[in-house]
């Protein structure tokens, strides 16, 4: 029989669509073509009318009003402790950064809680905004009953999620752009710098990537949104506190009780769980950048958790003076606690933005010192010389990048995973020229019911003589017992 | 005429059910051909397996040429598919619905716009362009469903049931548009459960019922091997006395093998025999002096076709009548 593909001349409907059919570009011009047709329509109805526009505003009006709650926050407690002599001068309040006696690096300090806060915030929406635009993205389209008429058109169904997906995407980008000028106000106070910022921006874009993702996985692997909105919610749970929590209950289970010894603090050695566990969880990241950006070096709350997920050692002291690294020698440090008197020089860990402050070190106190290059204790106590500095701070990048790489991997894996859930007929096939292995093989075991059931399940009327079907095809009965 | 569409022992299993048990269908290029059959007897599968939305259990189907089962998407660029319930998307203007799906097709856009306008035209949304789609009336939706399917041209068309749903004048319209297309040389798969509307429109039809075909081939053919006579609506004028006579008059005719007084004066006539016969029968009535104001078929052809293929079909005792056969399928 030949092929009567061309279409037939028609009286109105001019064009040859047909050639456009198999014209510019091949396969990947049509992966694009869908791409972009889907993500057009996606964002034109999303942009629709006032409604975009209105939910960007409140955002900003959002975000402003937590900036500047932190900022007056931050400047009461300033006038309270400069009011408080006890404050100011008996105690050290060092380990609070920014809450130094002399209250000079207080605006620094509100750079950096305003863009941890900031940081953290955003986080918490793009964990909930990128999922909740896309949980609904195919099974709403099969609510709808358009899924038909889209798996109908020669539409790759990877480019109709991938165009769901970036559609859906661009609108959390654009959240997370709009804060960009809100957020260049830590510039203006200092102690943030355009680079921490990058990198918070990145740990953001990375993760409405993969969450997007994830509710779009949701969204084709099962028919009703209601179901998928869920199981998105409750995948993000997981990943979020639920990965703490196994995390940190590995860690209590594992670690060996130490016991401390005369004046020597003995050096135990926590167990550290896989590091994997808290990849997919954004605020560590979080966690990993508000430690490396606080004012003196480190903050040692977040600093501890990282250093212990990551199993970075870290030491730290308390006055923060300059924010530029020292060209020294890195990957020295100190672990145990050192006696009375005398200051010992502490390297800058690799990569880190560290203070340089001299720090009472003891002499003749205990502790070890370790180089990283080489194994083993360098310096045995009771060795700090008298009148060394330590570097304070901890190394960059430890954490937060690991972050991305799983996010990104993640969003890619379960995009093309999606693209397979989105209709039967549209699964890659092994063999192209065979019918989906998927298919055949969920058929075989049912092989024996193609000869015999047509006879059973159907009264042998045929009264009329017209019915010729349970003589199928030779070929085709053979295929569907193999 | 060559064949646009033909399918071989094409089946649908579902589980232990067979939702289509062995189509064999042939259309010719140009056809408007008709699936009908009572609701679940497998036309929506049949259709969807064509639009290449499910994949058969066994069997194939060949559209110009390109087979259902290896050539899917081939097979998506030959035909136009209406699916028998459709949702419309929200936030959607009447031209971007169009537009959206001359895109899915990769038609470039310095084509769409005179094209989104001619089809707007062709299916009398003119003047909707800028309306959004839920907005539009159940005929105007289906309407503007049907001109999504031909965005690309195709030469093939898959419509489901495209008149559920409308009142008559829409279905007038949809069958005004139908006659177009085909004018224009589209090949038209059409299915439904009402009758009279395909009646007037198809050049072949195929009988269907639970899964499988019970006749197919050209309406006139069909209906020469399967009619078994008709029934007639005969109104005859006068006292209740002239009605009974005329009751008597047509029962005790040869052509008349059942007569019911209705009322009204209105008497239900079961013929049998050809037409010429129920003419003759008709000039007798007349001559005989009944007054007869209206002589004319209770139900359409293919409803009263229908109804008897079916029948045979639920009452396998029947003696199997052998002038009948399927078509068969067109090399």
């Amino acid at each position: 029989m030949t092929a009567t593909a061309a279409p037939a001349p028609t009286r109105r409907v001019r064009g040859a669509v047909w050639r456009a059919g198999g014209r510019v570009g091949g396969r990947f011009g049509g992966f694009w073509s869908s791409v972009t047709a889907v993500g057009a329509k996606e964002l034109r109805g999303r942009m629709r009318g006032r409604r975009a526009f209105v939910v960007i505003t409140i955002y900003l009006l959002l975000l402003s009003g937590f900036s500047f709650g932190i900022y007056e926050y931050l400047r009461q407690q300033s006038i309270q402790a400069a009011q408080i002599p006890i404050f100011n001068g008996g105690v050290d309040v060092g380990f609070q950064p920014g809450m130094s006696t002399q209250g000079m690096a207080l605006s620094a300090t509100v750079g950096h809680a305003i863009f941890s806060g900031l940081l953290l915030v955003e986080t918490l929406l793009v964990l909930v905004l990128a999922p909740a635009f896309t949980s609904g993205a195919i099974s709403l389209e099969r609510e709808k009953q358009t899924i038909d008429l889209l798996v109908a058109t020669p539409l790759s169904t990877f480019g109709m999620v991938l165009g769901k997906l970036l559609s859906a995407l661009t609108w959390v980008f654009l959240l997370i752009l709009a804060s960009v000028p809100l957020a260049s106000i830590v510039f203006a106070f200092g102690g943030v710098g355009p680079e921490d910022l990058l990198r918070g921006y990145a740990i953001l874009f990375a993760l409405a990537f993969g969450m997007g993702a994830l509710g779009m996985f949701m969204s084709a692997l099962v028919r009703r949104t209601q179901t998928a909105t869920v199981l998105t919610f409750v995948a993000v749970l997981v990943l979020t506190l639920g990965s703490m929590a196994v995390h940190e209950f590995w860690r209590v289970v594992t670690t060996p009780v130490t016991t401390s010894t005369n004046g020597f603090v003995s050096v135990s050695a926590p167990s550290r769980p896989p590091e994997a566990l808290l990849w997919l969880n954004p605020f560590v990241g979080d966690m990993d950048l508000i430690c490396t950006t606080a004012p003196g070096g480190y903050e040692s709350r977040t600093c501890g958790y990282v250093a212990q997920v990551t199993g970075t050692p870290y030491f730290g002291g308390s006055t923060p003076v300059d924010n530029s690294c020292p060209p020294m020698k890195c990957g020295v440090r100190l672990e145990g606690a050192f006696g009375v008197g005398g200051d010992v020089t502490v390297a800058c860990p690799p990569n880190a933005r560290c203070a340089m402050a001299p720090v009472p070190m003891p002499a003749g106190g205990g502790g070890v010192v370790f180089d990283d290059s080489n194994p083993g204790p360098i310096i045995q106590p009771p060795v700090a010389t008298p009148g060394t500095t330590a570097t304070l701070g901890f190394p960059r990048d430890t954490f937060w990048p690991h972050n991305v790489v799983g996010f990104v991997s993640v969003g890619v894996l379960l995009t093309l995973v999606s693209s397979q859930l989105v209709a039967p007929t549209r699964r890659l096939r092994l063999v192209p020229s065979r019918p989906g292995f998927l298919r055949r093989r969920r058929s075989a075991p049912a092989a024996p019911l193609a000869t015999s059931l047509p006879e059973e399940t159907i009264p042998a009327s045929d009264a009329s003589g017209t019915y010729t079907a349970p003589d199928l095809d030779p070929a085709v009965r053979s295929e569907e017992q193999s | 005429m060559s064949v646009a569409l033909r399918t071989e022992g094409l089946t649908k299993r579902y589980g232990r059910t067979l939702a289509v048990a062995g189509f064999d269908l042939s259309v010719g290029e140009g056809e408007i051909f008709g699936l009908v059959g009572p609701n679940g007897a497998g036309k929506t599968t049949t259709l969807k397996m064509l639009a290449t939305l499910i994949v058969p259990s066994a069997g194939d189907a060949e559209i110009c040429g390109f087979s259902v089962r290896r050539q899917p998407s081939e097979i998506r660029r030959v035909i136009g598919y209406m699916p028998d319930t459709f949702g419309v998307y929200d936030d959607m203007r009447v031209w971007e619905y169009l537009d959206f799906f001359a895109r899915c097709y990769r038609i470039p856009a310095r084509r769409r716009r005179q094209m989104i306008g001619d089809l707007l035209e062709l299916v009398d949304l003119g003047e909707k362009r800028n309306d959004y789609v839920q907005a539009l009336s159940r005929g105007m939706q289906q309407r503007l469903c049907l001109a999504h399917a031909l965005v690309h041209e195709p030469p093939v068309l898959l419509l489901d049931e495209p008149a559920s749903g409308l009142d008559p004048r829409a279905r007038v319209e949809l069958r005004e548009l139908l006659r177009e297309l085909r004018a224009m040389g589209k090949t038209i798969l059409i299915s439904s459960h009402i009758l009279p509307e395909l009646e007037e429109l198809c050049t072949s039809v195929a009988i269907v019922d639970r899964g499988r075909v019970l006749a197919s081939g050209p309406l006139d053919e069909v209906h020469a091997r399967f009619s078994r006579g008709s029934v007639v609506k005969a109104h005859v004028l006068g006292e209740t006395e002239d009605v009974a006579r005329a009751q008597g008059f047509f029962a005790s005719q040869p052509e008349v093998a059942s007569s019911e007084l209705l009322t009204d004066g209105r008497i239900e006539l079961g013929l049998v025999g050809s037409d010429a016969s129920t003419a003759d029968l008709l000039a007798r009535a007349i001559r005989g002096g009944h007054r007869v104001a209206s002589f004319a078929p209770a139900t359409s052809d293919l409803e009263e076709l229908f109804l008897q293929i079916t029948a045979r079909n639920d009452a396998p005792s029947d003696s199997p009548d052998p002038g009948l056969e399927t078509r068969e399928v067109a090399a």
